[in-house]
């Protein structure tokens, strides 16, 4: 019979014992007697080398598995009555736990995938990206990420530390089906770029060696999302031709799903080699490629870096121009760190956010177990005073804290995991990479449920260590429950709550700030009123190599064509072109104002707009004369600028009639050289750049003076903008229906998009984390204060009996909650002060130490705190002498 | 205790166990006095150590037992070799052999 069944035929197995020994025993008396003893002398004999009975019974029975497995079980059914007794105590444990779990599993595994694992491509992390940083003054901004040809192919063919080195170049490419355009983003790569990233295609090939060489095929990649969304998946368009950019080319592969190289949807072959003569190259503008390479095994990026700025400062001697600022210096920057950027650092930030929350989950747990541990100190020494060994009451409290930590770790997972789906809910997709896959992250998950069952362990085995030492006798003498190791206890488990506290402080400020921040930023006085508005980005027809097809003199007319057409529209108001869009900036400019020395860094912001654009925001006239309709169809070179521009500018003088030149005109194509601008106008400021940094000075010229860029249509109306917006393309394809228009929306949302999604990320985020830590630490210190004054009974019972006021216990026991929650305040508020400069990074247009948030939290806390510590005064001071000096 | 009667060595009643229950079924009674008969009342085997060494190894399946009628008509536990038993019995005798062999060449040897 096998141990299981043993297990189960626990009174045969028992009986075949007993009936086994007692033959051995019979047949030795029987020996004896056939010795010549007489019969009763032979079973005294007998019994005597027996030696104890029972002890070879129980250590028969301890050799057999079945009667380990039945211990166990009964140590665990054992655990599971005292955990149902005390159901409130075992429910806030798992529950307090499960929740630092699940809150610390999902943070880290977004961490994880956004930060150190978000692409799908080969050896991704020595990828690196190539800028210009100019270093002229005391600056070191990047000043361009792409390079002209000459130079990528300096840098290709005599860098020293890539591995490979790709090119490419970004365009628009328009596809005809015979019955409309339609606009794609477009891609320029050099033949080994999708060899760089190693992913392969899902259908098809992808480019090679030779691959975009003058007199080979047009050829053409398609991303997976393109392929779903614009040709339903069909696999048959594969070496189908199609209609891009006026040209006919051939479709050579698509790329799977988690695949976002080089930001586009379609992909063409870009040779570069220098013995081509260059025609298969698409544009005209200077630099344009930009440069993706992979360092060489085991070159750092300081080598990579002196090694390329050697190359660029020879160039630059060589090529002295525009190109290049006075100093500079040429530097790598990975991959990751260029597309994650600074969201990593509000990342970190709620990472320490999450592990605060889990560190007071953990200093819950314990101080309910060390609560508890005092309550049953008692009981322990009981049993072990009764002959429990301390091996069994170690094994019996192992297996309570078992118990407890694997639920918690049970309902943590399922935390984690729903946890997980809401943080990807409200992620904001804009600043992590597209292929960023996000998912639970085993690892992680598995280190969370190692410490919270460490803490449940280390905590639950408490009472035990007492036992373990000896000190047996101090705990059963002790009268009451207050006694021998409890006050040690007690003083800890303050310890837990005041750390509780500081951290939950450091918490809520955190959270506190952030709130303030995001209201800060969504009551923005952007100095016009950005609902009811809608906006549209237009491109106007393109010829194959992405030029402007058009006169500048045709594309005023598109315009002014598409603006009637709008304009008719039921529920539009206003309508007007711009090239920038308010309030979140636009291009800029470096000028030269006649008359004056080009003596300082004047860079003033610069729109092209039409001569409603002031009536569609709503802004007023300060002096002189707005842009008029003679202004923009004879493109005048006049100017408006707003009152920052007047003050930086001609400060103590009148701006109108000064002569204003844009230099950047002079470098683009369609724009006119030399040209300069009178001021004919001074409006009110608005928000122009970002919502939170002060207006900058701005310039607004009629459009017409230039074909060159995109353009927005932007449009108050009376009903929901949204509601226009497919009218609105209609009306553009009426006028010529092969213009594409690439994004369009209500301004609100491209607000909520561009400017909130990210601090509100950031703020629900930290807002549940700091909630749950509240939660958390109300429930520690309502548990410290009841079990206080359950310890205390007996005392505040003889307090009572000798006239001791109910008020005064209640003010006793209330300020014994209030010194633990000072305490931690104080340390949490210090601690918040601390660590500003950390926070400040993280919040926009409140001050990091904001005495109002600081305030406000620390308010919160008493007064919460303190009702936390009522109820259990309140019984305090509810406690009736004569019953709790009987209970002794 | 008599004298000349030595306790079995610890580690060896195993072996001893297995090789006696090796001839055949037998109970545990007939096994302390096979045991204490071949080693000529050299070893004597107490109940204490022979049953719960017994239990052990029914437990971790050396052993099997079997409840059946003695010549005297008496119901008893026979205890007999399993096949794992029967490995273990030859891989412990070939252990005994080798460490009682050296034990007996550093007797000889150091003087």
């Amino acid at each position: 019979m096998g141990w299981p069944r043993r297990l189960f035929h626990k009174r045969l197995t028992e009986k075949r014992m007993d009936a086994e020994l007692r033959f051995h025993l019979e047949h030795r008396v029987l020996d004896y007697v056939a010795s010549g003893m007489n019969p009763e002398e032979a079973r005294r004999r007998a019994l005597l080398s027996f030696g104890g009975l029972e002890q070879i019974k129980q250590d028969c029975r301890d050799a057999r598995t079945e009667n380990h497995v039945e211990d166990f079980l009964r140590d665990f059914q054992y655990a599971l009555r005292s955990l149902a007794k005390d159901r409130r105590f075992a429910l806030i444990a798992v529950f307090a736990l499960a929740l630092g779990i699940g809150a610390t599993t999902a943070m880290f595994s977004v961490i994880y995938n956004v930060v150190f694992d978000p692409f799908p491509y080969r050896d991704f992390q020595h990828s690196v990206i190539l800028e210009l940083r100019d270093l002229t003054g005391t600056g070191d901004a990047v000043m361009r990420f792409h390079y002209t040809i000459p130079e990528f192919l300096a840098i290709r063919e005599q860098n020293r530390v890539f591995e490979d080195i790709v090119g490419n170049y970004q365009l628009d490419v328009l596809y005809s089906d015979g019955k409309g355009t339609r606009r794609f983003l477009g891609g320029y790569v050099t033949a080994n770029g999708f060899e760089f990233l190693g992913v392969p295609p899902v259908l098809g090939r992808f480019f090679a060696t030779g691959d975009g060489k003058p007199g080979t095929p047009f050829i053409f990649m398609m991303s997976y999302r393109l392929w779903q969304t614009e040709f339903h998946g069909d696999p048959k368009i594969l070496g189908a031709s199609f209609f891009l950019n006026g040209k006919p080319r051939t479709l050579v592969g698509i790329m799977p799903q988690r695949f976002n190289g080089y930001g586009s949807s379609v992909w063409f072959p870009l040779d570069l080699s220098p013995g081509a003569d260059g025609t298969s190259f698409p544009v005209k503008d200077p630099d344009v490629i930009w440069a993706l390479a992979r360092l060489e095994k085991g070159v750092s990026q300081q080598v990579a870096d002196a090694d390329l700025d050697t190359i660029m400062h020879r160039l630059a001697q060589n090529n002295p121009g525009e190109l290049y600022p006075q100093h500079f210096r040429l530097a790598t920057r990975t991959l990751l760190d260029f597309v994650v950027g600074d969201f990593k650092s509000t990342l970190y930030a709620l990472l320490a956010a999450v592990s605060m929350l889990l560190l007071i989950a953990c200093g819950n747990v314990g101080n309910l177990l060390l609560a508890r541990a005092t309550v049953r100190e008692r009981e322990i020494a009981v049993r072990a005073s009764l002959g429990a060994s301390p091996a069994r009451l170690i094994r019996q409290l192992l297996v309570e804290s078992f118990v407890l930590a694997a639920s918690a770790c049970l309902a943590g997972c399922l935390f984690a995991y729903f946890g997980l789906k809401g943080l990807v809910a409200i992620i904001p997709r804009g600043p992590i990479p597209e292929e960023t896959v996000i998912g639970l992250n085993p690892a992680v998950l598995l280190f969370a449920l190692a410490i919270a069952a460490l803490v449940t362990l280390v905590c639950g085995l408490a009472p035990a260590l007492h036992v373990v030492r000896g000190n047996v006798l101090p705990a059963i003498a002790g009268s009451g429950k207050g006694s021998g190791g409890s006050v040690r206890h007690g003083k800890l488990r303050s310890g837990l709550v005041i750390a509780e506290v500081a951290l939950s402080i450091v918490l809520l400020t955190g959270a506190g700030l952030m709130m303030r921040s995001f209201f800060a930023l969504t009551h923005v006085d952007l100095g016009f009123d950005p609902a009811h508005m809608l906006y549209a980005r237009v491109v106007p027809t393109m010829n194959d190599h992405g030029d402007n097809a058009d006169t500048v003199a045709k594309r005023t007319l598109f315009f002014q064509q598409v603006l009637q057409r709008v304009q008719a529209l039921p529920g539009v108001l206003t309508s007007t072109i711009t090239l920038g869009l308010p309030p979140l900036g636009g291009a800029g400019s470096e000028i030269t104002v006649l008359g004056k020395p080009p003596s300082q860094h004047w860079e003033p912001m610069v729109d092209l707009c039409g001569e409603a654009y002031f009536q569609t925001l709503g802004l007023r006239l300060l002096r002189g004369k707005l842009l008029s309709e003679a202004d923009i169809d004879s493109a005048r070179h006049v100017a408006v600028v707003n009152q920052a521009f007047a003050r930086a500018y001609f400060t103590g003088e009148d701006p109108l009639g000064h002569k204003v030149k844009f230099n950047v005109f002079d470098q683009l194509p369609d724009t006119p050289r030399d040209a300069y601008f009178e001021v004919i106008g001074v409006i009110t400021d608005f928000k122009n750049r970002g919502l939170l940094g002060p207006p900058l000075p701005e310039a607004f010229l009629p459009y017409s003076i230039t074909g060159f860029g995109e353009r927005n249509i932007l449009a108050t109306t009376a009903v929901d903008p949204k509601s226009l917006l497919a009218s609105v393309q209609r009306e553009i394809w009426a006028v010529d229906s092969n213009a594409a228009v690439i994004r369009s929306g209500s301004i609100k949302e491209l607000l909520a998009e561009e400017a909130y999604t990210r601090p509100q990320f950031g703020l629900i985020t930290i807002g549940v984390f700091a909630g749950i830590g509240f939660a958390l630490v109300l429930i520690g210190i309502f548990s410290v204060m009841a079990y206080t004054v359950a310890l205390q009974t007996h005392e505040i019972g003889v307090r009572i009996a000798l006239g001791a006021q109910r008020d005064n216990v209640l003010t006793m026991v209330l300020w014994k909650g209030l010194r633990l929650i000072s305490i931690g305040m104080l340390i949490g508020v210090l601690a918040s002060l601390g660590l500003t400069r950390f926070m400040a990074s993280q919040i926009q247009g409140v001050s990091a130490s904001d005495p109002l948030t600081f305030f406000a939290v620390v308010i919160l806390f008493l007064t919460v705190g303190m009702i936390a510590s009522l109820l259990p005064a309140r019984r305090a001071a509810d406690i009736d002498p004569l019953a709790a000096l009987r209970y002794e | 205790m008599e004298q000349g009667k030595t306790e079995v060595l610890k580690g060896t009643l195993d072996m001893l166990v297995l090789k006696v229950v090796a001839v055949g079924p037998i109970h545990g009674y007939a096994i302390s006095q096979r045991i204490q008969q071949i080693s000529r009342d050299f070893f004597q085997v107490p109940e204490g150590s022979l049953y719960p060494a017994l239990y052990r190894l029914e437990d971790g399946g050396w052993l099997q037992a079997k409840w059946e009628e003695t010549e005297t008509g008496r119901e008893a536990k026979f205890y007999s070799l399993t096949r794992a038993g029967r490995k273990r019995l030859s891989t412990e005798m070939v252990n005994w052999e080798r460490l009682s062999e050296a034990v007996a060449l550093i007797l000889r040897t150091v003087e």
